[in-house]
């Protein structure tokens, strides 16, 4: 895949921002806080193209995935689908959209009902929307490297990765554009979701597909994606094409992330540089003022001056183009090469 | 090398089964190993390849109604067939155990220095006070910030890595000979994994235990041991030390694992080489290699009869396969296209 294809996004996301209730106890559950969960976050997909969106649990990842189908309403900004902003839309004018975005979600055990075989499962979609055929059915449970004589089956005599494989069946039966998929391969033993991982690469290449690819595994996302943003705590800290996110990481918190993982090599693990981070994500109840990484940022603990501290404090940072579309939302920005 | 260090535990062709209304499920298979003073051997396979409880097994904390035969010595001592008051005194004293969850493994109720304390004055007779003070002292081991106002925390107050080190501060109390980490890292993120790794080093580090280290993440085991066992089927099916697993592999199963794996390390994304198929069922298991199935390579001898771990480029490096000669230098590509 060539990187900078068409250049009109099929989705713009611009300033989206949720925030979640806290309430308190008792009767009158009395609103008591936010949780900041995403937090004016911008970005665009391209057509035929993968966003890889990383961080770890609790970052607003999920949250941003749903937002982008409308499955949550937002509370603020604009997510522009084919030149029509959809924040607005009720239920009912969501439906023909629906069509044309579609999710496969984490967890390839409860994401099926177990009541239903997997040709009904595949089919409540095209019946939903009155283009119900039977063949339709046989042809995606193909497409996705299942038999169709299986289809009679129910979802608990399949394997987590032939569940997966249905799921991605289900969600590509009204021929989407974009694909959010949220964790698709998280739950799968190694083995098994390599397996996967080509099936949805060969479906992209096949049929042109736009995909939000939702991990916390930053080895899958090097694989599959074409370009990669990263958020922390509900804010995206850098953005990046994919060769250019691992090789000239900017931002410290995408640094420790990439020097964290552990790479199956052992010569290379044991002579790698480790950017180990100190203590705990900060609840997204009450954020840190100004960088929101700045209580665990190796920079500011070890080589700013007071002087220069005070701005991570004050100000936040705003995502900065470095070039190449290569933006990164630090006052102190500066690439490293880890791997 | 050195001379090899004195044998600690030796693991002789073990077997555990459970039965249950189908079937008894051979959940291991005929499992024999070793680990020595100091040594990191870890242990990997897919979920249900019986690693976890070939551990639980050393451990005693099987099921009662689960089939066990071979033999288990700890320094010498049998420990099958031990009862569970036998038991005890060697758990937490001798052999100490990290479980993938923290938060089960810890009691809610209880402080966690509370909690700590308990497990040493189980195994030392120290006062109540001396066995706090050296509460704080493993909480400050293994990295967690303000050890003296940390030990009067209850767990839920805790996160999920700062938990998980107070499991690997449990575990150091008695200076065990052996620490077990059974997947102790992955319901973590990966920069948390990476403090608990840390600590998890300190705690090895300040004890000279040696570690079985149990999962499903080739990356861990490239960083943290030095002798690798592959699980499948409940069986060994390839065992070296870790330069040879992960260079000079000889069992098609390794291959395929170490070719499906992305690599963050690695650009252009050469495609991923899964394996086919899935697992066997370990109920009624048919004859031949386990891998048979799944293999690209298999031939009539691998359905006739299981190949048994031999030694390949030296007698320690060993492979459960008929044709491992032939896989010297084959990449997975090779095998598996």
């Amino acid at each position: 895949m060539t990187l900078a294809p068409t250049k009109t996004p099929i989705v713009s996301v611009r300033g989206l921002v949720k925030h979640f209730p806290v309430r308190s106890r008792g009767v009158l559950r009395r609103q008591v806080g936010d949780v900041h969960a995403v937090c004016d976050v911008n970005f665009d997909i391209y057509s035929h193209e993968t966003l890889g969106l990383v961080g770890e649990s609790g970052c607003g990842k999920t949250t941003t995935g749903r937002l982008l189908l409308n499955l949550v309403p937002a509370t603020a900004g604009e997510i522009r689908f084919q030149d029509r902003d959809i924040v607005p839309l009720s239920r009912s004018q969501m439906r023909p959209l629906r069509r044309e975005m579609q999710i496969v979600f984490q967890d390839p055990y409860a994401s099926l009902d177990p009541r239903m075989t997997v040709n009904e499962i595949i089919a409540e979609p095209l019946r939903i929307h009155g283009v119900y055929k039977r063949d339709k059915v046989r042809d995606l449970l193909k497409m996705v490297g299942l038999s169709p004589e299986h289809g009679n089956r129910y979802a608990h005599e399949f394997s987590g990765g032939q569940r997966q494989r249905i799921g991605v069946a289900r969600a590509l039966a009204l021929q989407p554009k974009l694909l959010v998929l949220d964790e698709p391969v998280s739950a799968l033993d190694v083995s098994i979701q390599a397996g996967v991982i080509n099936l949805l690469e060969d479906l992209q290449d096949e049929l042109g597909l736009s995909y939000l690819f939702i991990s916390h595994d930053l080895s899958v996302v090097r694989h599959i994606a074409d370009r990669v943003a990263v958020m922390y705590l509900g804010r995206i800290v850098e953005i990046a094409a994919v060769e250019d996110l691992f090789r000239n990481a900017a931002h410290p918190y995408t640094q420790a992330l990439i020097s964290a993982i552990p790479v199956p090599d052992p010569k290379k693990e044991r002579t790698r540089k480790r950017v180990i981070l100190a203590g705990d994500v900060p609840s997204p109840v009450s954020p840190p003022s100004g960088c929101r990484f700045r209580t665990r940022c190796p920079k500011f603990a070890g080589q700013l001056t007071d002087d220069e501290r005070k701005k991570c404090t004050d100000e936040i940072p705003a995502l900065a183009e470095r070039g190449q579309g290569h933006q990164t939302a630090c006052h102190y920005a500066e690439a490293l090469t880890l791997i | 090398m050195t001379a090899p260090s004195e044998v600690l535990l030796e693991v002789d062709d073990l077997t555990v089964g459970f039965p249950t209304e189908d079937g008894i499920v051979q959940a291991v298979r005929g499992v024999s190993y070793q680990v020595r003073r100091g040594d990191a051997v870890g242990i990997v396979g897919e979920s249900g390849s019986g690693k976890s409880v070939t551990s639980l097994a050393v451990m005693g904390l099987l099921p009662r109604n689960a089939r066990i035969t071979g033999s288990i010595r700890l320094l010498g001592e049998e420990l099958l067939g031990r009862t569970d008051d036998a038991m005890s005194k060697i758990r937490g004293n001798k052999v100490a155990m990290i479980f993938q969850d923290p938060l089960t493994s810890l009691n809610p109720v209880y402080t966690v220095g509370v909690q700590i304390a308990e497990a040493i004055q189980a195994h030392h007779s120290v006062g109540k006070v001396r066995a706090m003070q050296r509460a704080a002292e493993l909480l400050e081991v293994v990295g967690i910030p303000n050890p003296q106002l940390r030990v009067n925390s209850y767990p839920h107050e805790m996160s999920g890595g700062m938990r998980q080190r107070v499991v690997i501060a449990i575990a150091m109390a008695n200076d065990p000979d052996l620490i077990i980490a059974d997947e102790p890292t992955t319901a973590l993120d990966v920069t948390v994994q990476a403090q608990v790794l840390e600590a998890l080093e300190a705690a090895r580090k300040e004890t000279g235990a040696a570690l079985v280290l149990i999962t499903h993440d080739l990356g861990v085991i490239a960083g943290h041991a030095d002798r690798v066992n592959v699980m499948y089927a409940g069986k060994l099916v390839e065992t070296g030390t870790v330069d040879e697993i992960f260079y000079q592999p000889r069992m098609p199963y390794t291959l395929g694992l170490l070719g499906s794996l992305p690599r963050i390390d690695e650009s252009g994304r050469p495609r991923l080489i899964p394996i086919t198929g899935t697992p066997p069922s370990l109920l009624n298991l048919p004859p031949g290699c386990p891998f048979g199935p799944r293999c690209p390579k298999v031939r009539d001898l691998c359905e006739a009869s299981e190949p048994a771990l031999t030694g390949t480029t030296n007698p320690r490096h060993q492979a459960a396969c008929h044709f491992h000669t032939e896989l010297a230098s084959a990449t997975a590509e090779e095998v598996f296209s």
